[in-house]
């Protein structure tokens, strides 16, 4: 079923039960009123623990989360931390030294400013500034965060870097896998990060996930045939 | 009443909006970190800014600024955004009335336009306000969006706000009523009914392009 | 500006590199201009231009005031250029005071103002008491990169599509008539500048290119926001198409061979060819759509020759 929900409608839940309200719904700290405050699609979910209700829309701004996967910038080195921009303009964020594998007080890391990091969220408290870490706090394994280097880095709609990033069925990188071989690391922040063999592949990866963003996902199969054909016969 | 969303890529959120001879694009980009002359502890900050289609900013696009800033501001959740800015920049391409005497036509454009362009930027907003322009004739009669050459021949000028809750479709309040001219008590009320239920019908059109927009950033 | 777009080092490296390689993130070849869309608005003198993303949007208005007094025979000719946070949070309001946004205004300035496009002479009414000012008001909306060159087109082409009123003098006394009751009269311009912006990049360390022989500098037309952010050097040719070079700007930045200017020119003169024949033949079709219903409103009566 989906609803149309703009700013200030009624949602469809039961009040007397459970609810874990998700992006899209707001508390009013004043007034305690719950209710949706971005316009998109109303996704309500029933499990044990009561309803889950979140709001589906787009946005290019990106708030900081709990857990979000993001790919950042560093922008500034502290005594005990570096600054990290998640997006231009939005307030930075800080990364401790101490949230990389093996960290110690002897043991700093070697990241240098305009450098590229793939790191998770670990506090986002709206009042104070944003932490993100480069090691799972549980295993202490660096897990795949830490600096991204070389590669190129592109910015897309909050949407559709969640939809590469969560959705099985979206079918962009297997398409892409078969063109050519990458890395490729997604954040939610709205910014992805690829690295292949040689520059023209790079370049038509970039220009096919830029272009598969604006269109729905049936084209997307003839939109990368399309990129690496033109940047194929380009070189001849 | 014709209106784009997404119309500028460089700011999180824009509308294109078009009523008859008014033509406004707003650009709403937020939540930022403000400067520090800006910031408030608590709050978002709005920067609102309206520059005319010809000429530079003068007092008249002051008022329009905090006219629009008085609208905006009870409708965005400001407490969910503390110490962060929110940019709103509105330019009038065509005004559609006179300069030197009015400021109804523009008015309303800019905050039906900010409406949008909030929506757009994803700014958490508790209702949508729909703005209707009206004129008074001589002889009594009500004209919604008039002509500039309506204007110059009305008796009163009247710019309406309406906070929609609830599908739309109930006035939670009435957050501008601004007027001008020569009226009295009875016509302003007539005036305030008159506009309400423009607005409400206006609402539907609203709601038919946000969905809109939703379906084509969605790939529904 | 108050604060910069954040690129990161494997961005900027990788752009370089495919520069080196010859190839540009648009895919656009080095000497490619982006196609260029005019529209025009309801009223004489409203130009949306865009370039690529970039949207650029020129208001031109007039008014009777009162000449210089040290210049009695000349209308006013103003060009205001603010820019906004619409066209990118990098713009800050009001204070217009940064490097780039000077530069962009005096550049804009000297070649439509100063290069003499618009016949101020042609604006006196009344000598030394009365004569049009005309006013440019450009609006930068969404900034992806040559904003010189697309305000440039917008001026220009406001100016040839605006049309002031036409009016009568009897002695002292001037009457404006409205646009609906008399034909309004184009303004006289005496020749069509048009800027292109060349970005240059350097490929090896500044000092080889100094002192050095090679000259590999790469140079690319109509460069989008995320090259210019990370060129070296910039220049900005002012053409018109009787082969007259209105202006060269070319602020510091990477240092440049004579004869690579010479080329530059050469290259943009078939750019603004283009763009000079696209605006006049806009400007003929919009006037076209506009006068359709003209033989039919003309009160004239259609006489036999007979």
């Amino acid at each position: 079923m989906l609803r149309l929900i703009v700013p200030g409608d009624k949602l469809d839940i039961d009040l007397t039960k459970n609810v874990s309200l998700g992006p899209g719904v707001y508390c009013d700290p004043r007034t305690q009123i719950i209710q949706p405050v971005n316009a998109g699609i109303e996704n309500i979910q029933v499990g044990k623990r009561g309803q889950i209700v979140h709001i589906d829309y787009d946005s290019k701004r990106y708030v900081p989360a709990v857990g979000d996967f993001v790919v950042g910038i560093i922008t500034g080195a502290f005594a005990d931390s570096y600054r990290v921009s998640l997006a231009s303009f939005s307030s930075p964020v800080s990364l401790s030294y101490m949230a990389f594998p093996n960290a110690s007080k002897k043991n700093r890391p070697t990241l240098k400013i305009g450098d590229l990091v793939y790191a998770r969220v670990c506090t986002a408290e709206k009042e104070l500034e944003a932490e993100i870490e480069c090691v799972d706090s549980t295993t202490g394994q660096s897990s795949g965060f830490g600096l991204l280097e070389g590669g190129m880095v592109m910015d897309v709609s909050l949407k559709f870097a969640r939809n590469l990033l969560f959705d099985e069925k979206f079918p962009l990188l297997r398409l892409l896998s078969q063109h050519c071989k990458f890395e490729i690391a997604i954040g939610v922040n709205g910014k992805i990060w690829i690295k292949t063999e040689d520059t023209k592949d790079t370049l038509a990866c970039y220009k096919s996930i830029l272009d598969c963003a604006k269109h729905p996902v049936n084209e997307h199969a003839s939109i990368l045939k399309r990129n690496f054909k033109a940047l194929l016969n380009a070189i001849e | 009443m014709q209106v784009q969303t997404g119309y500028l890529n460089k700011v999180d959120g824009s509308s294109h909006y078009e009523n008859k001879s008014v033509k406004v694009i707003c650009s709403v980009t937020g939540p930022i970190e403000p400067k520090a002359r800006q910031e408030l502890p608590t709050q978002l900050a709005l920067e609102v800014t309206v520059r005319p289609a010809i000429g530079v900013p003068t007092t008249r696009e002051i008022t329009l600024q905090d006219k629009i800033r008085g609208v905006i501001s009870p409708i965005i959740c400001r407490y969910k955004y503390p110490r962060q800015l929110c940019q709103i920049t509105l330019q009038i391409l065509e005004s559609g009335e006179e300069e030197t005497l009015f400021n109804v036509k523009e008015l309303i454009g800019c905050i039906n336009s900010t409406v949008f362009a909030l929506i757009d930027a994803a700014i958490a907003i508790n209702s949508i306000a729909v703005g209707v322009s009206m004129a008074v004739m001589g002889d009594g009669t009500f004209i919604v969006d008039p002509s500039n050459e309506q204007l110059k021949k009305s008796v009163s000028t009247h710019a309406l706000v309406f906070q929609l809750v609830d599908g739309s479709k109930v006035v939670e309040n009435v957050l501008l009523l601004d007027s001008f001219g020569n009226f009295d008590e009875s016509t302003l009320f007539e005036v305030l009914e008159y506009g309400e239920k423009h607005a409400l019908s206006l609402a539907k059109d609203f709601r038919k392009t946000i969905e809109t927009k939703i379906k084509k950033d969605l790939f529904m | 500006m108050a604060k910069d777009i954040e690129i990161s080092t494997a961005e900027a490296q990788f752009i370089v590199g495919a520069l080196k390689e010859r190839y540009r993130l648009d895919g656009r070849s080095f000497d490619e201009f982006r196609e260029v869309k005019i529209k025009f608005g309801n009223e004489y003198g409203d130009v949306m231009v865009e370039m690529g993303e970039t949207k650029v949007h020129v208001r031109i208005s007039c008014q009777v005031t009162q000449p210089y007094e040290d210049r009695p025979f000349e209308g006013l000719f103003l060009i205001s250029t603010e820019s906004t946070p619409m066209a990118g949070p990098q713009f800050e309001n009001g204070t217009n005071t940064s490097g780039d946004e000077v530069l962009i205004s005096r550049i804009i300035e000297k070649a439509i103002r100063r290069s003499g496009a618009l016949d101020v002479e042609g604006l006196c009414i009344v000598a030394g008491s009365k004569c049009w000012a005309v006013r440019a008001n450009v609006h930068f909306l969404n900034c992806d990169g040559g904003f010189i060159d697309a305000s440039c087109i917008a001026v220009i082409a406001g100016l040839m599509h605006f049309k002031k009123p036409d009016i009568t003098v009897h002695g002292e006394k001037v009457i404006v008539h409205p646009l609906d009751e008399r034909e309004p009269v184009p303004l006289g311009i005496l020749h069509i500048p048009i800027c292109v912006t060349f970005s240059f990049f350097n490929p090896q360390d500044t000092e080889e290119n100094i002192k050095g022989e090679s000259n590999q500098e790469i140079a690319i037309i109509d460069a989008t926001l995320k090259e210019e952010l990370l060129r070296d050097g910039v220049l900005t040719v002012t053409l018109n198409k009787n082969r007259e070079v209105v202006q060269v700007s070319k602020a510091g930045g990477l240092p440049m061979d004579a004869l690579q200017l010479m080329e530059c020119c050469h290259k943009a003169y078939s750019i603004i060819e283009r763009i000079t024949d696209q605006i006049i033949n806009q400007i003929k079709e919009d006037y076209k759509e506009r006068e359709k219903y003209k033989a039919l409103l003309s009160s004239e009566n259609a006489r036999d020759a007979s």
